[in-house]
């Protein structure tokens, strides 16, 4: 089975250069049937690669720990969903999960029926192909999950403990997905530039793919932000740890790019910044792959420290950039659109300061990520960039941009008069204005807190003020109503509306964001059996320790009461354990959580006299990060929606507004 | 116009001072506010005061230099100074912001400003060229419930004929 998983990647990697020729060959000459067999040889990698993934997919289920990959991430005791989720637990399965999902979006490319793009697909699966080649290539002779080993060990060395968790099973493939789903419409970029088909309908052909791996990007990141909180025990989400910041570069881009294509559609402007955008979004996927590879950067994250597929991810992205943004500035000129605008003051201005925004806090977190290797290659002097100065730098940044989403929302395309300007942000800034005063009056301080705050509310009003005027608008002229107008309204143009929605959940997560970091408590005690602690209301009463084993930990359990304001709340029971094969002992976090804030118990250690020291913290909104989450799921799936809709051809060669 | 622009590059400049002023501030002397502004030096990367690993000497000894110096009276600056004298500049959470790493304090908010500076003066440009097509379609932004109706109307129409725009 382990030899059929590795025949499989060579056939597949044969398979996929002979694609990677054959389409823009056949499409060229006019030959079909050659269009066709580079079609069913793409089709064929996907059922290749497919076959390793079940090749390695087995050997990891019937304990084969002749191979390496098995021996190094698996154990015979783990469930079988963690079984499973060991195929991208590692370095070289995750670089195959990463082959398979790309092969399956590039057979969904070519089979997929589409009205709009048909004549840039041969040439963007030509693309996708030659991404796929590099990572078979990287499969086969740099990084094979089917390597043997000379022996065969009774018993593999099981999963890293601080990985079985839930979030293990989502976390990484929703962000591989993410990263590889950018692919596409990387692909259609350069797809377009290639044939001088530079109108709309590669934009077309991609809003929805990009909006997916936007979707599945954000998932991942959820996902892994809520693991990093219950799982790691240091009472955060998000660490700003380089690989973390790797993978909010593309999102964010991506989000800019989501934006600006809107410009595209509408006024024919932004093309070669569309181009730039997608490009900088792939290349910054692909570099999230070589920073948890190279170890050019210490991270939490790191797989394996490889150099030499460090220099291998690197050269491709060289490669990518070098060739992308050439083949764009040979066609710049074809590009330029003849824009025109009525007004400064337009929503046009706020899309564009959007960009700006977005690809600036980009920016930023790019400087601060590889400042230290700057650092070092410039003074020689070793520095470290963290969290305080990612926050005290982004703060700004992203309160602006949340701003922005307001105001947007006020202004009307083309242009807005100064009385209309009054009229619309009237009422959300006297709300916002109220909401400062109220914040303000109850005992809020911190600038911070009291300039977000606000803002988020704003943003909330006109949004809603929107959703208010759209309703009535279509309540009076269609006599529904008002629940069946809105509905209408909601689903008559679902991209538009998702993205409000998405804006609400966005919205939702900051004010999650801003109320744990700026109101955090955090006390640190050493409690004998019956002694208490105090933390803002809640009262905790250690009441003794306890442990007990399992077949692969030695789990010790700390117990206590817990009251708030006198309300008895139950138990919390903090724990910590070792596993059999590591020696790093894992915290298990015990959580109190409601929708005002968590109660959030950590065991830090014991002395032989039975003292024990806790750190406690309270941690106020966090909740609602996880349910901006959820609201940022369903918009972006209700913007994603495939809509019935009778075909008309876009423009093919854009250029005047609308 | 003019005047919301430089307004918004009032704001960037202030948030530029502010982000440098802050590291001005007095520091709070608790273990805790030091701990967050040191980066553990056993090799987690993290954060001092965010290190999880169990069996850490490195954080414990750390955190125990820390409370021993509070208690001694030193301030803030003098025990993060200590553990620069001992660990180098890596030591600190985020690079002080003088001499060379004021580079990566100023960097994002410089190409920020410049990146606004190019966009108003494209923007400038382009309302110009629409100045001069001014009999080209002349939309008028709703100024009333009406006008408002029946832009909406017009653009539920036309996503429903031509998709996303």
């Amino acid at each position: 089975m382990v030899e059929i998983g590795y025949a499989a990647l060579f056939l597949a990697l044969i398979a996929a250069v002979y694609s990677v020729v054959a389409f823009p060959i056949g499409v060229r000459r006019g030959r079909s049937a050659l269009v066709e067999s580079a079609r069913n040889s793409l089709v064929a990698v996907c059922g290749l690669v497919s076959i390793s993934v079940i090749a390695l997919v087995y050997a990891i289920v019937t304990h084969n720990f002749q191979v390496e990959y098995v021996a190094t991430y698996t154990s015979s005791d783990m469930p079988l969903n963690y079984l499973l989720s060991a195929l991208w637990a590692g370095n070289d399965g995750s670089l195959l999960f990463w082959a398979w999902i790309l092969s399956i979006v590039a057979a969904v490319i070519v089979l997929h029926r589409r009205d709009i793009g048909k004549e840039l697909v041969p040439y963007a699966a030509s693309v996708v192909m030659a991404t796929q080649a590099f990572f078979l290539f990287l499969l086969l002779f740099v990084a094979n999950p089917f390597q043997l080993l000379s022996f065969v060990p009774a018993e593999g060395r099981g999963l890293n403990p601080l990985l079985e968790n839930p979030g293990m099973f989502f976390h990484p493939p929703f962000l591989l997905a993410g990263y590889v789903g950018f692919t596409v419409p990387f692909a259609f970029a350069i797809a377009a530039l290639w044939t001088r088909r530079l109108g709309d309908e590669w934009i077309v052909a991609v809003r929805r793919w990009t909006l997916l791996a936007w979707l599945s990007l954000a998932l991942g990141n959820l996902f892994g932000a809520w693991w990093a909180y219950v799982e790691l025990g240091w009472g955060g989400y998000w660490a700003w740890d380089p690989v973390e910041n790797a993978s909010f570069m593309p999102w964010l881009v991506a989000t800019a790019f989501l934006h600006s294509i809107m410009m595209q559609r509408r006024r024919g402007m932004l093309k070669v910044w569309n181009m730039v955008l997608i490009i900088l979004t792939f290349t910054l996927a692909i570099l999230g792959t070589f920073l948890t590879r190279s170890g050019v950067l210490s991270s939490v994250h790191t797989f394996a420290e490889s150099p030499l597929l460090g220099t291998l991810f690197l050269s491709f992205i060289g490669a990518v950039l070098f060739s992308s943004l050439g083949l764009l500035y040979y066609r710049s000129e074809e590009l330029r659109g003849e824009t025109e605008m009525e007004s400064l003051l337009s929503r046009e201005s706020t899309f564009l300061l959007n960009n700006l925004l977005l690809v600036g806090a980009t920016f930023a977190i790019l400087v601060g990520t590889f400042f230290p290797v700057l650092s070092e290659a410039v003074r020689g002097v070793k520095i470290s960039v963290g969290p305080p100065f990612f926050n005290q730098v982004n703060s700004p940044i992203f309160l602006a941009l949340i701003l922005l989403a307001g105001i947007c929302t006020l202004i009307g395309w083309r242009r807005t008069s100064a009385t209309n300007l009054v009229r619309n942000f009237l009422w959300p800034l006297v709300g916002a204005l109220a909401l400062a005063v109220v914040l303000f009056a109850v005992g809020i301080r911190e600038w911070y807190a009291l300039a977000a705050f606000p803002i988020c509310g704003f943003v909330l009003a006109t949004i809603f003020y929107e959703w208010f005027r759209g309703t009535s608008a279509r309540h009076r002229m269609r006599a529904e109503n008002y629940f069946k107008a809105f509905w209408g309204l909601i689903t008559s143009n679902r991209p538009r509306y998702g993205g409000y929605i998405v804006h609400i959940g966005i919205i939702l997560f900051a004010i999650g964001v801003v109320a744990s970091s700026v109101y955090n408590v955090e006390k640190e005690a050493s409690l004998k059996p019956g002694e208490t602690m105090t933390i803002n209301n809640y009262i905790l009463t250690y009441e003794g320790m306890d442990n007990y084993e399992t077949q692969s930990r030695q789990v010790v359990t700390a117990t206590l009461s817990v009251s708030n304001s006198g309300e008895p709340l139950g138990r919390l029971a903090p724990e910590k354990y070792f596993h059999r094969n590591f020696d790093q002992p894992v915290t298990e976090v015990a959580i109190r959580s409601t929708l005002v804030e968590d109660l959030y118990v950590i065991l830090v250690g014991w002395d032989a006299d039975g003292t024990t020291a806790f750190k406690v913290l309270v941690n106020p909104l966090v909740n609602w990060m996880w349910l901006g989450g959820i609201v940022l799921v369903i918009g972006g799936l209700l913007a994603f929606w495939p809509e019935r809709r009778k075909p008309v051809a876009p423009k093919t060669q854009g250029g005047e507004g609308r | 116009m003019k005047a919301r622009l430089s307004k918004l590059l009032v704001v960037l400049v202030v948030s530029v001072i502010l982000v440098l002023a802050t590291g001005a501030v007095a520091y709070a002397a608790t273990v805790d506010e030091i701990a967050k502004q040191l980066i553990c030096q056993c090799g987690c990367n993290s954060l001092l005061s965010n290190c999880v690993h169990g069996e850490c000497m490195v954080r414990d000894t750390m955190t125990t230099v820390i409370a021993q110096r509070l208690d001694r009276g030193d301030s803030a600056e003098q025990i993060i100074q200590f553990f620069v004298a001992q660990y180098g500049e890596q030591v600190l959470a985020s690079p002080p912001k003088q001499g060379f790493n004021l580079t990566a304090w100023i960097a994002p908010f410089a190409a920020i400003l410049a990146g606004g500076a190019i966009i108003y003066l494209v923007l400038k440009k382009w309302v110009a060229r629409g100045r001069e097509l001014e009999t080209t379609v002349a939309v008028d932004s709703g100024e009333g419930d009406e006008e408002y109706q029946r832009l909406l109307e017009k653009e539920l129409k036309e996503f429903a004929e031509e998709g996303f725009r």
